[in-house]
């Protein structure tokens, strides 16, 4: 039996690369998560953000993908090191998945309501009534409208909101500890999109599961998580309580990131931006990788800085931090490169 | 009360798709466009907002004559733009051009990017070769990209500066008006905000007017004056961006405002989502549209249809009950920083703008694969 204290997932040094490409796009990740708690990780894409969550439901294929090191502790186990049959066992069980976009999951050429009986039947044994009565509980649930009729429908037959749902419903069949979220809400409209993260955050509280959300909109972070990852070119810069993030930001792509966004006040100005685009893979800056796009990066950046706690298991990665002691000498170093 | 200087208007305009035709009976329609009254200022930045399929694309694609309309007419400095022939409309086109959401789709990947932004310019048969070349390396500056990047093709260059590309080649012909459908929707949120300065500048520059269509709120309560809030095909709401957001009139205006996600810890109220989907628009629900969706509505709403009405200078509504309503603008706290969130941002704000002193702005990015200057 997995040893309680422990916290539920925990992953140490994950760092993932392509075939013989120079540089890790995954790169010395770590992360812990309790039960019940929401993570959301957070960044610009490219940053490596869905190939860490892939990685971790054992969906990135290897190749071409490489392991070059890490642990997943999750209940007892090492998902990075789990025969297939095992992991097979533990996906759509003990942990589960849902996209951006549903069809990845949803099969298009059967019934929604057969499709969470299938996950049902398969994980837990259950007879086809028992399977189909968890589907149909499922359904309302998720506050699918008249859920009998939709049991018996396809995918296609359905909105994007509504799919989005039935996708949520096939995940959380079987009472996950863990769910992984890969922008679930990012190709819905605004007001569906508030229907869903309301349901997420319902279900959430109603299971204890423990909530991996990853997504672009700090937005969906201020609501969403306890805490947060910020990920920018395969390494987590900033990570910590959501409200040190949004309230005492410390790493320069963190603080870029939230000033890019316009300000739901009256307006101010033009926005204040990050320049330049992420790196691709084979042109990432040695040392700190946000280094040729950072406004206060120095000659000392062309080493990677450590990822260091501040206190409250607020951790920041850079070497400026905290920025107000660095701006006097900063002046010096005359800016970016 | 003067009237305002129209430079672009609609009149009870509309388009029908048919979607499908049965074998007996009449075809299935559906009315995209559905009546839309509509006066763009001259210089402003007007903004439409509303939920997938409502209508929005259509609408702006008929403002520029992209598609015809099917009933109404649109006027371009007082003249009737949906009746004009080929011809006369060739000689309006370049006064009014279009910005596409998908900066990876809109652009031809066989042309250089020098023979995208000049082809406007050939089309309407303006200046010399040698004159189009100064042209085009003078456009690509201002997008923030290289006159040496004339020779490159669309594939070489990243998101957000295709969507620049789309950007001078619709500024090649000297347009007046700038329509934009989602231009920085499929952008990560530091390009988009590169492209939202970009936007904000050329208006400036060239006195542009500028028409924006996007569904994240928050770029519009940055970029409009005014904003018009679309439903299944009709107006619901027009107003002043600050009374929009500070004052909806129109309970489906408050339900967008109350499902924006704010950036801020624990600052919007939760469990105050709107139910149900949008709805189809090829069997409109009777009275008013919003009415199976509406928390206010009551017996006349599933009957009468309302009109959209003026209610306050530059202010319109269609909804029975706006006057009794009295209804929820943006959460007090969604806008600012904590203290320390502000320090930090005043720190790297400054330092933005130190090292854009040093070397260009944001504005030029290094070309996409090789930016490793
Ligand atoms: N060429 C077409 N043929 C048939 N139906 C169409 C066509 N173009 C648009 N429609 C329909 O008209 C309605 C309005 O579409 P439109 O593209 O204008 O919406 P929109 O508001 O731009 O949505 P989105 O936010 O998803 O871009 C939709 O129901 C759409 O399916
Ligand atoms: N199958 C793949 N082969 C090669 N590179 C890949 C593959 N999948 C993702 N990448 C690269 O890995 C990086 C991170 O990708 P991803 O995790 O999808 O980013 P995010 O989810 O943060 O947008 C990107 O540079 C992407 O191009
Ligand atoms: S100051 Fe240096 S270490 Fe800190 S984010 Fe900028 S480049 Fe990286
Ligand atoms: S007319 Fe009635 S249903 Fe329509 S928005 Fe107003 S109150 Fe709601
Ligand atoms: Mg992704
Ligand atoms: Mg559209």
């Amino acid at each position: 039996m997995p040893d309680d204290a422990a916290p539920l997932l925990e992953v140490t040094d994950l760092s993932i690369r392509f075939g013989k490409a120079p540089t890790n796009l995954v790169d010395g990740v770590s992360l812990t998560l309790e039960r019940g708690e929401t993570l959301c990780i957070v960044g610009e894409s490219g940053c490596g953000k869905s190939l860490t969550a892939l990685a971790l439901m054992g969906l990135l294929p290897m190749p071409p993908a490489r392991l070059m090191s890490g642990r997943a502790m999750f209940e007892g186990r090492d998902l990075l090191h789990l025969p297939i049959a095992e992991l097979k066992d533990i996906r759509g069980d003990r942990m589960a998945m849902i996209f951006q976009e549903p069809m990845t999951s949803l099969n298009p050429a059967i019934k929604v309501g057969e499709q969470i009986a299938e996950a049902v039947r398969r994980h837990r044994g259950a007879s086809h009534e028992e399977a189909r009565a968890r589907a149909l509980e499922m359904l309302m649930r998720v506050r699918i409208p008249a859920p009998e009729k939709r049991l018996d429908e396809y995918p296609h037959q359905m909105s994007g909101g509504m799919r989005q749902r039935a996708m949520i419903a096939m995940a959380l069949a079987n009472d996950p500890a863990l769910l992984i979220a890969d922008e679930p809400t990012t190709a819905l409209d605004v007001t569906v999109q508030a229907q869903v993260l309301d349901l997420m955050r319902n279900l959430q509280a109603e299971s204890n599961a423990a909530l991996i959300m990853i997504t672009h909109d700090l937005g969906v972070v201020a609501e969403m998580a306890d805490k947060v990852a910020v990920m920018y070119a395969g390494r987590i810069v900033e990570a910590g309580p959501v409200k040190a993030i949004f309230d005492d930001p410390q790493h320069p792509y963190t603080i870029g990131l939230m000033s890019s966004m316009p300000d739901l006040g009256p307006r101010g100005g033009r926005l204040v931006t990050i320049p330049g685009v992420v790196p691709p893979a084979d042109a990432m800056p040695e040392g700190c990788r946000f280094a040729s796009r950072c406004p206060f990066a120095g000659p000392d950046c062309a080493e990677a800085p450590p990822l260091s706690d501040f206190g409250g298991g607020h951790r920041v990665a850079c070497w400026r931090a905290p920025l107000e002691q660095a701006a006097e000498p900063l002046q010096t170093l005359g800016g970016a490169r | 009360m003067s009237r305002p200087d129209i430079i672009l208007e609609t009149r009870a305009l509309k388009r029908r798709f048919v979607t499908h035709k049965p074998l007996f009976g009449a075809p299935i329609e559906v009315r995209a466009v559905d009546g839309i009254d509509l006066s763009i200022r001259r210089g402003e930045t007007f903004a439409i907002v509303g939920e997938s399929g409502c209508g929005k694309s259509t609408l702006a694609r008929m403002l520029v004559r992209l598609i015809d309309p099917s009933e109404g007419a649109v006027i371009y400095d007082n003249k009737d733009i949906s009746k004009l022939g080929q011809k006369e409309m060739r000689a309006l086109r370049s006064d009014l051009q279009f910005i596409f959401q998908d900066p990876f789709s809109s652009l031809n990947p066989r042309m250089t990017v020098g023979a995208l932004i000049e082809e406007p310019l050939r089309a309407h048969g303006i200046g010399t070769r040698e004159e189009r070349r100064v042209r085009v390396a003078d456009l690509l500056s201002r997008v923030g990209l290289m006159p040496q990047h004339a020779d490159r093709y669309p594939h070489e260059f990243s998101g957000g500066q295709r969507q620049r590309i789309g950007i001078a080649r619709a500024l090649a012909a000297s347009p007046k008006v700038l329509i934009g459908d989602e231009p920085v929707s499929a952008l990560d949120v530091s390009i988009q905000a590169q492209v939202v300065n970009l936007l904000e500048d050329l208006k400036e520059e060239f006195g542009l007017t500028l028409i924006i269509i996007a569904h994240d709120l928050a770029v519009i309560r940055h970029m409009a004056d005014r904003v018009g809030v679309m439903y299944l095909g009709e107006l619901v709401e027009v107003g002043p961006v600050d009374e929009i957001f500070a004052n909806p009139r129109h309970p489906y205006t408050e339900a967008l405002i109350a499902a924006i996600p704010v950036p801020r810890v624990g600052a919007r109220a939760k469990g105050h989502a709107v139910e149900g989907d949008p709805p189809n628009p090829i069997a409109p629900p009777p009275g008013c549209r919003f009415h199976p969706r509406c928390p206010y509505a009551e017996a006349r709403c599933r009957q009468e249809r309302p009109r959209l009405a003026p209610i306050a200078e530059g202010e319109s509504v269609a909804c029975h009950r706006h006057e009794e309503l009295s209804l929820n603008g943006l959460v007090e706290g969604a806008a600012g920083r904590a203290p320390a969130a502000e320090k930090r941002f005043n720190l790297y704000r400054a330092a933005r703008a130190t090292s854009e002193g040093a070397k260009p702005s944001d504005n030029s990015p290094p070309p996409f694969p090789s930016n490793k200057e």
